[in-house]
């Protein structure tokens, strides 16, 4: 006496598992899948670039997810991609883990923007000197009425409210960046706090956010909040940003020319020597770094690596660094490009 | 109340106020739950149209494309977990109604309310050591382990409880009228129990069907269509997850009308599970 009503029911569900198994294994093609995982800040590029890549070349397709940059260095650490993407290259202790010579590759350009919500808008917009970013950030200056700021900001109607200084929440490529930018301008920060993709945030009014989203969010939420996210990120979401002053003594803002004049100051980039903060150049933009991948030199599966190999090679060249351009990204460098195609060259295929 | 009894006043002010408070966070609860879906439809149904439900995701700057590669995967991943957690599941929790006694009972009832605990990332990271790590791939079989172990503990508990609410005298009748045991718990036991196990399952089923957790580490998502389990699959509450953190306008839309989707998906899975309840004890 089996009840009808069970039976069909279970009918139904492997008929339903059944149909969606033949419904999804028609459009399924024969191409390798490679997967790559890691920066959150190349997935834009990435995705459109991969896809760019498989309508000239249908016998591969990659699949790249944004995990993040520590756990793309993880996943390619653990072998369970093809390659990893981070905005800062694998350090020594990664590279001791790697279990194998790791070629780290360029593949992208991008800056920090300064994002801060005030109540009433500064016209041509907030200026800020280095030293006062890094003074906000370690505490001192804890008003946004504070004598330093209304100095550089004669115009603007300062408020007397706190500042609440925003700062990622989750292992970040873009904190390294922002942290390697304290510590070359101010001794303290580079003695009390330090580089990294997190660092122990020293001010008391301070606040986190996971990812540029969650940063966005707490400024836009908070009255009186100051962040820092990718500068796509802030040209997408049409978010006001701060002029810096670099080095030179210059008023930059984060624009694709003033990123890409940080990056000419160092046309020989490489995986040892990377930062391009807080350069010398007249025009250069104080806060902008590379993002690297990761593949092994001497890969295990010769076939699978060439396919990466091929589809690195033309995601640093010059077409997709066109495509890059148009998401908002700055493109890479000639030289840097060159530096890539020479670092791709090493992998034994 | 009693006719003719009459309450002494601070008692009858108590009572009153216990009635507004009670009253009050049922309408604040009942109230959120129908703010949020208000909300998630408002947002989401915009985004919902022929393409969303029928094609692969686009890439930025490409507008258009839609999730349908992230349903297909979840019903897979679902699909495969259902299959592997109702045996063990069902089974369990007849050993436990029927036979199990003493030391061996208590523990496995234990254990299944302590997996029960455990939260869903824990049990992912626990699915990609298994599975992920030794194969060197990414692969929606490994999510489909992760959710069967979410989905155990509570088909483990309804099963036993459906069971037990069985009689004693039905099992007995069917043992007088010359059933072996086997066949009885079989025949009669496990029929006149089954519109609570059903119950249970598509509980179970709602359950796993919103978790994005188990997945980062498992099924890792994909832009393609992928049927294969061996390999990195997409999943709706996965793709949900990276367009909603994306910086992209486009991107934020189809997330909330994936997750409408995903509520729509839970709701008539939880429908299901009253009406199989209804008819079933309509039936007895």
């Amino acid at each position: 006496m089996r009840t009808r009503m069970t039976r069909r029911a279970s009918a139904a569900l492997i008929a339903g598992f059944a149909a969606s198994l033949g419904l999804a294994t028609l459009p399924a093609l024969a191409a390798t899948q490679l997967t790559g995982a890691g920066s959150t800040f190349v997935y834009p590029f990435f995705s459109k670039a991969f896809y760019t890549y498989s309508q000239s070349h249908s016998d591969v397709t990659v699949n790249y997810q944004s995990i993040g940059s520590g756990g793309g260095i993880q996943q390619f650490i653990a072998k369970t991609v093809d390659f990893g993407a981070s905005d800062v290259p694998m350090n020594s202790d990664e590279l001791k883990r790697a279990g194998g010579v790791v070629v780290q590759v360029p593949v992208a350009l991008g800056g920090v923007a300064v994002t801060y919500n005030l109540p009433s808008s500064v016209p041509g917009g907030l200026r800020l000197t280095r030293e006062v970013v890094s003074e906000i950030y370690l505490g001192k200056i804890t008003q946004w009425n504070d004598p330093a700021l209304v100095k550089l900001n004669p115009h603007a109607s300062l408020p007397n409210i706190p500042i609440v200084s925003v700062h990622r929440s989750d292992g970040s490529g873009t904190t390294y960046i922002f942290s390697d930018f304290l510590s070359n301008v101010s001794k303290e920060w580079k003695d009390k706090v330090g580089t990294g993709k997190s660092v122990q945030w020293p001010g008391t009014n301070t606040v986190g956010g996971k990812g540029n989203e969650g940063v966005a969010g707490q400024v836009r939420q908070t009255s009186g909040a100051i962040g820092y996210v990718e500068l796509a990120y802030a040209i997408e979401n049409k978010m006001t940003t701060a002029q810096i002053q670099n080095k030179a003594g210059k008023w930059v803002s984060c624009t694709e020319s003033t990123v890409r004049a940080a990056a000419a100051t160092k046309p020989n980039v490489s995986a040892t020597d990377f930062s391009i903060v807080d350069r010398s150049a007249e025009n250069a933009y104080p806060i902008s770094g590379y993002s690297w991948v990761f593949v092994f030199e001497n890969p295990t599966d010769k076939g699978r690596a060439k396919l990466v190999r091929d589809v690195l090679s033309w995601t640093t060249g010059a077409d997709a660094q066109k495509i890059a351009g148009t998401l908002n990204y700055v493109p890479l460098p000639e030289s840097v490009q060159e530096t890539a195609k020479k670092a791709l060259a090493e992998v034994k295929v | 109340m009693i006719a003719g009894a009459r309450l002494e006043p601070g008692r009858r002010y108590r009572g009153l106020a216990g009635v507004l408070v009670t009253g009050f966070c049922s309408a604040l609860a009942a109230g959120l739950l129908i703010v949020l879906l208000g909300y998630v439809i408002a947002q989401g149904w915009t985004a919902i149209n022929p393409s969303f439900l029928t094609q692969l995701p686009r890439p930025v700057g490409v507008t258009g494309g839609g999730v349908a590669n992230g349903i297909v995967g979840s019903v897979i991943i679902v699909g495969i977990a259902t299959l592997m957690a109702m045996p063990i599941g069902i089974l369990t929790g007849l050993y436990l109604a029927v036979y199990g006694r003493g030391f061996a009972a208590e523990f496995i009832r234990f254990l299944a309310e302590v997996l029960s605990g455990l939260p869903s990332i824990a049990i992912g990271l626990f699915a990609y050591t298994l599975f992920v790590q030794p194969f060197g791939h990414f692969s929606g079989f490994s999510a489909a382990f992760a959710f069967t172990v979410l989905m155990l503990p509570l088909m483990v508990r309804t099963s036993e409880e459906a069971i037990r609410g069985v009689p004693i005298a039905v099992r007995e009748g069917a043992l007088a009228l010359g059933l072996p045991d086997y066949g009885g718990v079989l025949h009669v036991v496990l029929p006149a129990a089954r519109p609570l196990i059903v119950t249970g399952l598509l509980l179970a089923i709602a359950r796993v069907t919103g978790e994005t957790a188990p997945l980062l580490f498992t099924a890792f998502g994909s832009q393609f269509w992928e049927a294969n389990p061996g390999a990195p699959m997409a999943e709706l509450s996965l793709q949900i997850f990276t367009y909603a953190i994306s910086p992209y306008d486009d991107w934020h839309r189809q997330a909330w009308g994936g997750a409408l989707l995903l509520i729509a998906a839970v709701l008539v899975l939880n429908i299901g599970a009253r009406l199989a309840l209804s008819r079933g004890s309509k039936r007895r």
